[in-house]
């Protein structure tokens, strides 16, 4: 399996500022009223985009998954029901592009050992709604399940994802990932594999 | 006011046999019938943590919490005081108050319509006829801990009329405490940013016998070590405790403070330069850093820096508030080998947005990134308690190498792996367990 150990270029979260906090806290309200439903082929686009993120997760490619992201992307768990501001609270995680490449690299040194053995997971997609914000933006909300086993104990986590997938280099990449579990805010099993 | 009491005298245990020499036994961990005397001894015998002020800032505002298993609704009423009330109705036992937190003047109990004031006053019971000339309603005020006290802003209760005063209780762990309160002149601690919760299938004890150990860092965080190195270089993250191969080779220490309250400092090697420079890189530090110094200068940005990343203080407050760089970490038993740990994420007040931003993301990192490796081990310690023939945990380091030094206040120091702090704890947790305590709610 492919290290990563390439160290991130310090702008690397450059990104993160209020502007983009604002936007990310505006489409966390948004989500289910924003924009035009997709037409047929953006959509299809949308769901090949989301179930191969989850297959590449159920199948440790951790690698590859990461290069789904955007180069300024969010990867946010709330710890919150329903999520507040994130500047004011803290996430269950929130990460940008750099902590996302920690959490690989950390999972890669075999040392992780909330994932020595590691989770198996099985993410479950439905009830997906993709909308159209413009030709070079699409929003998606998405319910889930993940079943997860780990040393003797299966569990299953449930909830809605919100997608932001953007164009970038002539593909479409997801900028952020919102994952609202319906007990956000309740205590939390071994989660340090990636929902 | 009606007092009721509990004598909580038990000579099933001999306590003594059970711990001794450096080591624990098995049962403490394991025994189901020794936890229920803990969620009553121990829980309830001693100033336990309960919430802080902030959280319950305004007239009328109430959290929901436990005091062992215990359920609680602790209330500030129309006058600012505060009071720890047990969410129990004086009619059926149901929970009145079913939310983590809000705003209420009453309690309502939803099941046959008694309602409560926040001060815990039975002010309305439908049908009172029904219960006959001897009845008072006074009688059937909602139960109350008997003792609530603050200390800067931390609320803590207790059950035991004969604990000492709260300020005395906190021993050694005062001052430090001061000292993690007054790290930016004018500043306020804010516990309103929510928390990271986590279950763990483990004894309480056993995620509270690692708040103080300065031994575990180099291999239970080996991954995090590991990336801090390979991405960052050789001075981010607590790479100071895997540095030398005697992990006691450290100018960090950790201390007994008294009453079961202990400390482990990082600051020595934390904040010996920048704590802000040797933080691994967290969401937006680029931009925040840079706006924090635009707005205030670099000079005063410099020193705001140090306090959007952590304290470098361990401070372990017995039985249950374990102060983790900026956080409240704070357990809460459920069973005998379940247990939740909440890290409330805290602000300050009067410091630029910049630093508060900053904070939240600084303090998601270590328990979603470390702590959870940690977790992991908690829960294989109590899989590998599952053999009988095998009875005993060791705490025995440094208990023989007279490396511990007393002070003239009592206070002990030993080097950072040392196992003072599961000793010392262990000794309050024994009296409290043997103690015959009479235990009181009033109504």
């Amino acid at each position: 399996m492919a290290q990563v150990k390439s160290k991130p270029t310090p702008a690397s979260s450059f990104y993160l500022n209020d502007r983009f906090y604002e936007r990310l806290c505006r489409i966390a309200r948004e989500w289910s009223t924003a924009g035009e439903a997709a037409g047929a082929d953006l959509r299809q686009t949308c769901e090949g985009l989301l179930f191969r993120e989850a297959r590449l997760l159920d199948d440790g490619e951790f690698e590859p998954w990461l290069g789904l992201f955007s180069r300024e992307c969010a990867y946010w768990i709330p710890a919150s029901y329903p999520p507040g501001d994130p500047r004011r609270e803290v996430s269950q995680e929130f990460n940008d592009r750099r902590r996302l490449e920690d959490r690989v690299a950390r999972i890669r040194t075999g040392h992780a050992y909330s994932q020595v053995p590691p989770t198996r997971t099985s993410h479950l997609l439905a009830n997906l709604e993709v909308a159209a914000i413009g030709p070079a933006e699409l929003r998606a909300r998405a319910s889930f399940a993940i079943h997860t086993y780990r040393m003797e104990v299966h569990r299953t986590l449930a909830g809605w994802c919100g997608y932001v997938l953007i164009r970038e280099d002539g593909d479409w990449k997801i900028q952020l990932k919102q994952i609202n579990l319906i007990d956000a805010d309740q205590g939390q099993e071994n989660n340090s594999f990636f929902l | 006011m009606n007092r009721i009491h509990t004598q909580t005298n038990d000579s099933r245990y001999d306590w003594n046999a059970l711990m001794h020499d450096g080591q624990v036994h098995r049962s403490l961990y394991t025994d189901p019938a020794i936890f229920e005397l803990e969620m009553v001894k121990v829980f309830g015998g001693t100033w336990t943590f309960l919430g802080h002020e902030s959280e319950i800032a305004e007239p009328n505002d109430f959290i929901t919490r436990r005091l062992g298993l215990r359920p609680l609704i602790i209330t500030r009423d129309r006058a600012g005081k505060v009071h720890a009330l047990l969410n129990r109705c004086s009619h059926r036992a149901a929970t009145v108050c079913r939310l983590p937190s809000g705003s209420a003047k009453f309690f309502t109990c939803p099941y046959h319509g008694w309602a409560y004031t926040n001060q815990g006053e039975l002010v309305s019971v439908p049908g009172e006829g029904a219960y006959g000339p001897e009845y008072r309603r006074a009688d059937y005020n909602l139960a109350h801990l008997p003792r609530v006290d603050s200390y800067r802003g931390f609320i803590f209760g207790t059950l035991n009329p004969e604990a000492g005063p709260l300020v005395e209780c906190l021993a050694g762990a005062r001052p430090l405490l001061d000292q993690w309160l007054d790290r930016y002149p004018g500043t306020e601690i804010v516990v309103r940013s929510s928390a990271q919760r986590m279950v763990i299938r483990a004894n309480w004890k056993m995620i509270y016998d690692n708040a103080g150990d300065g031994y575990h860092p180099s291999y239970s965080h080996r991954s995090l070590l590991q990336i801090a190195a390979e991405r960052y270089g050789p001075d981010y993250d607590m790479q100071y405790f895997g540095k030398s191969s005697d992990p006691d080779d450290s100018p960090l220490y950790v201390q007994s403070l008294g009453n079961g309250h202990t400390f482990l400092d990082q600051r020595p090697e934390m904040h010996a330069e920048s704590a802000w420079q040797r933080q691994r890189p967290q969401p937006g530090r680029e931009a925040y850093e840079t706006a924090l110094k635009e707005r205030v200068g670099e000079e005063e940005a410099r020193g705001l820096l140090e306090v959007a990343v952590g304290s470098g203080m361990n401070l372990n407050i017995f039985p249950n508030l374990l102060i983790v760089g900026n956080q409240l970490q704070v357990l809460e038993p459920l069973a005998v080998d379940r247990s939740q740990v909440n890290w409330y994420g805290t602000t300050l007040s009067g410091v630029p947005d910049e630093i508060n931003v900053l904070r939240m993301r600084t303090q998601e990192d270590f328990p979603a990134l470390g702590d959870v490796d940690d977790n992991a081990n908690f829960e294989a310690c109590q899989a590998g308690l599952a053999i009988p023939e095998l009875e005993w945990l060791d705490v025995s380091r440094h208990l023989r190498t007279k490396r511990e030094q007393v002070d003239s206040h009592g206070i002990v120091t030993g080097p950072v792996t040392d196992d003072l702090h599961l000793r010392e704890y262990y000794k309050e947790w024994k009296r409290l367990m043997s103690a015959d305590l009479k235990l009181t709610v009033e109504r």
